[in-house]
């Protein structure tokens, strides 16, 4: 059982623009978040965004570069916490591939320290149940690559 | 003043506290039966339960002399926001950079 959030998305651009817009600080900003990323592997490199009072979210995404293969893989941690020193693990891959005079382009976040156990969501209480499928199909992304909330 | 609280991945990220909830997803037990599962100390049994429960993740509730533990669906609910957070999250950055994307092409 998958336990991952993954996106699976095309666009009409070559492969080495689509690369500059994952790997230059100053385009990642455009989209993503301001960020000192640098296409080293081991690099330590932080996101900034607003913090989120909701989830105890510090606004710090806290990031490692594992694996960078030029315009095919990058790979990063992803560690967010309260601010208080404690994080939560999880990682970060793109996938490029060139397809169709574009770039096809995958996103997998995945392994969300403890996210293991979350099938014993099967064995409880059918009140919540409702809740139960729709983590479960989060976690199980349908075959196209996409995942349906 | 509420100690700052574990949050639902912290919680769950430690083995002990999987195995509680696991053990848990079977049957409502009582401190002590949930004790006998784990090689540890009583009061390091106590800390992961309390843990458990300022979290979330299960009631305590006393009936006669014991105290019984029961799952509760709070704490799994901050772990499914956290999943439908980044799920929406990536899908809107994803909108963005093909946005900005399709603009470069333009301008060719």
């Amino acid at each position: 059982m998958a336990k991952i959030i993954q996106h699976q998305l095309f666009y009409p651009n070559p492969v080495a623009d689509v690369w500059d817009y994952l790997t230059k600080p100053e385009l990642m900003a455009l989209w993503l978040m301001p960020t000192n990323f640098e296409p080293v592997v081991g690099h330590e490199f932080q996101f900034t965004t607003k913090p989120m009072a909701d989830f105890d979210f510090d606004g710090i995404f806290h990031c490692k570069v594992l694996e960078l293969t030029p315009h095919k893989t990058l790979s990063y941690s992803w560690d967010f916490g309260l601010g208080n020193g404690i994080l939560n693990k999880s990682i970060v891959n793109w996938t490029l591939t060139a397809k169709d005079n574009g770039t096809a382009l995958l996103l997998v976040h995945r392994g969300f320290e403890g996210s293991e156990m979350l099938p014993i969501f099967d064995a409880m209480d059918k009140g919540w149940l409702g809740n139960i499928n729709k983590i479960l199909r989060l976690l199980n992304p349908t075959e196209d690559g996409t995942s349906k909330v | 003043m509420e100690q700052a609280r574990f949050d639902a991945f912290q919680v769950i990220a430690d083995p002990s506290r999987r195995q509680m909830l696991y053990l848990l997803s079977k049957n409502s037990l009582t401190i002590n039966a949930l004790a006998e599962n784990f090689d540890m100390s009583r009061p390091a049994v106590s800390k992961h339960i309390k843990v458990l429960h300022d979290s979330g993740f299960i009631s305590i509730e006393d009936i006669g002399r014991e105290r019984h533990c029961t799952l509760q669906e709070a704490g799994f609910k901050d772990l499914q926001k956290w999943l439908e957070y980044f799920d929406a999250f990536w899908a809107n950055k994803l909108e963005k950079l093909g946005k900005l994307l399709n603009d470069k092409n333009k301008k060719k």
